[in-house]
């Protein structure tokens, strides 16, 4: 396995006229579980496009192992990073296993079938999320939950040693949250897939985390582990609210109780 | 999709194909007997009259399997680029475009062949294309499915009315300009399907090598960027083929309604949304249904016969309704 060390240089991104981030520094720890946490409209998101290259940014760079990514071969870099955007789009009536096959679109040549090492790697993505007896279920028929594992099991068909995840939760109820969460924790622990995602849930992004970029404003205001960053003041800080820190007692990490003018 | 269903689907298309064919080169305003259909084709007894109606009639049947071939694969194209289940070729104001040069042709220009018919179609098609997709990438995000839905239908509609201020004041412009617009396949000789006929090849063969970059961009710009697609350029590549494709059969027979609409969809129920086999079963279809719409036309218009356009859309527009009630076309 190669290095893969993915580093932002000083970015300055956002939309036409609109600046969103202003000179973020961030390289991504290797091997973990990284989360990015910020209020609505901090430019977390932006920052996950960038590295994912869906958005170039105005100033600084992205760079792979020292490499600017925007001068790398997209299907060479679609090897390396994967994403799994906020909101996955399927073609209706598509069958599970197909579509977790477009996750080899990287890997395929012109105009071949799909080859053995394909069909291996779409089997292995299939098993991991648990969805082997979905095969050949249309993706309408699925929940919420079940959708999700199909989309991740196409990023994990594309066999990448860094996976990014925008808000991977959101539409999920509690136990569907916990439940993709653990198998992206697996994910990392098995594999050792650098995982890097944008959550809003302040206490499973403390608990599953092993790594926390807090963003505000377009800037990252800092970064470190769980019990490192999540602490009443920087809470205060990024979001503006008042808390107090607990410990989870299943995980032992950081747990936060907003406080509230009503009580 | 099972492969049995993909191979019955391709098996029955062919023989409705051929069937099609045949009614289409035996029957008309006047019908002849099968010996002369066989004389015909093979060149042989060429003095006999029945045998000539039946020459006259191949290129018109060649010209309706091309040319619904070519519509229904257009409609692939444009549903598939704007993401837009209802889109056909006139949605990225493709048609309209065509009308606008071609009436400017007539009532400027004069124009009698078909050669230039072709070309300012082409020519208007393509600019309306590049028009419309420059109005759709200003602002946010680019050129995004919706917003190219909206500028096509936006500039159509202005185009439109610029075709009538040609057409109105002049009734020989109108009277050119009507039997071009009604939409025929009748008047398409040998030589006006050579002259299209490697544009329309070289589109199809380029749209089944893009089939898998389709694919992937049907799952979102996002993942397919992910993935390491070039979104802009497939994009491109496939607009190119699909405006193409459209009015080069635009030019020669008017804009045929429908064909480009109804044909995807249907194969999509039938086979899913896989695009190289929705690509080919559906220029397999495409082709037929066109030639059943024009036999029709010719069988229900004796003496004269009605326009295929007319019949595509007499067709096209129950089926289509048929469709839209039974069914899931929410997305594609």
């Amino acid at each position: 396995m190669s290095e893969n060390i993915l580093r932002a240089e000083q970015i300055h991104a956002g939309y036409s006229d609109k600046e969103i981030l202003h000179g973020v520094d961030i390289t991504i720890p290797q091997n973990k579980i990284s989360v990015i946490l910020g209020s609505n409209g901090s430019g977390k998101s932006t920052m996950l496009k960038t590295f994912c290259r869906l958005l170039c940014p105005a100033e600084g760079q992205v760079t792979l192992d020292g490499k600017n990514i925007s001068s790398i071969n997209s299907k060479t870099l679609a090897k390396t990073i994967g994403l799994l955007p906020q909101n996955s789009i399927a073609p209706e009536g598509i069958k599970v296993a197909d579509l977790v096959a477009r996750g080899r679109f990287p890997y395929r040549k012109f105009m071949t079938p799909l080859s053995k090492h394909d069909y291996e790697a779409i089997s292995e993505a299939m098993c991991f999320m648990g969805i082997n007896d979905l095969a050949d279920a249309s993706i309408d028929e699925l929940s919420g939950g079940q959708r999700q594992r199909v989309f991740i099991a196409l990023s994990l068909a594309q066999q990448t040693d860094i996976l990014f995840l925008d808000e991977p939760t959101t539409f999920l109820d509690i136990a569907y949250q916990v439940e993709i969460l653990d198998l992206l924790k697996e994910l990392n622990q098995k594999r050792g897939t650098t995982i890097v995602m944008v959550l809003h849930d302040i206490n499973l992004s403390s608990r599953y985390a092993d790594y926390i970029f807090a963003m505000k404003k377009g800037k990252l205001i800092c970064q470190g582990t769980p019990a490192e960053i999540i602490t009443s003041e920087n809470i205060k800080e990024i979001y503006g609210l008042d808390s107090i820190v607990i410990e989870d007692p299943i995980s032992c990490s950081p747990f936060i109780i907003p406080d509230s003018r009503c009580y | 999709m099972s492969n049995k269903k993909i191979y019955l689907t391709i098996i029955t298309g062919t023989v409705i194909l051929i069937i099609a064919s045949m009614l289409s080169i035996t029957y008309g305003a006047k019908s002849v007997g099968f010996a002369d259909v066989i004389d015909a084709v093979l060149g042989r007894n060429i003095e006999n009259y029945n045998v000539n109606v039946v020459q006259a009639r191949i290129p018109r049947t060649v010209f309706g399997i091309l040319a619904g071939a070519a519509l229904s694969v257009s409609g692939v194209l444009m549903q598939t680029i704007t993401r837009n289940p209802i889109a056909d070729p006139s949605i990225l104001g493709v048609n309209t475009g065509a009308s606008l040069f071609i009436v400017i042709g007539i009532s400027v220009f004069n124009i009698q062949s078909k050669l230039s018919y072709i070309s300012l179609a082409f020519l208007g098609a393509m600019l309306t294309a590049i028009l419309v997709y420059k109005l759709a990438s200003m602002g946010y995000g680019g050129a995004t499915p919706i917003k190219l839905a909206l500028s096509g239908a936006a500039i159509s509609t202005a185009l439109s009315s610029l075709v009538s201020v040609f057409v109105m004041p002049d009734s020989s412009v109108m009277t050119s300009f009507r039997f071009w617009q009604i939409g025929s396949v009748g008047g398409a000789s040998n030589e006006d399907i050579l002259l299209i006929l490697p544009v329309v090849i070289i589109s199809l063969i380029v749209s089944v090598f893009i089939s898998s970059d389709l694919n992937t961009l049907l799952l979102s710009e996002e993942t397919a960027t992910a993935l390491g697609l070039n979104v802009n350029r497939t994009r491109l590549i496939a607009a190119v083929c699909g405006v193409l494709l459209c009015s080069s059969i635009t030019a020669l027979a008017g804009p045929i309604s429908f064909i480009g609409l109804m044909i995807p969809h249907l194969i999509r129920l039938l086979v899913g949304s896989e695009q190289k086999k929705l690509i080919l079963i559906s220029a397999l279809y495409g082709g037929s249904i066109l030639v059943i719409s024009d036999v029709l036309g010719r069988l229900l218009g004796r003496p004269g016969e009605l326009e295929s356009g007319i019949m595509t859309a007499l067709i096209g527009a129950p089926c289509f309704i048929a469709i839209i009630r039974r069914a899931k076309v929410a997305n594609i």
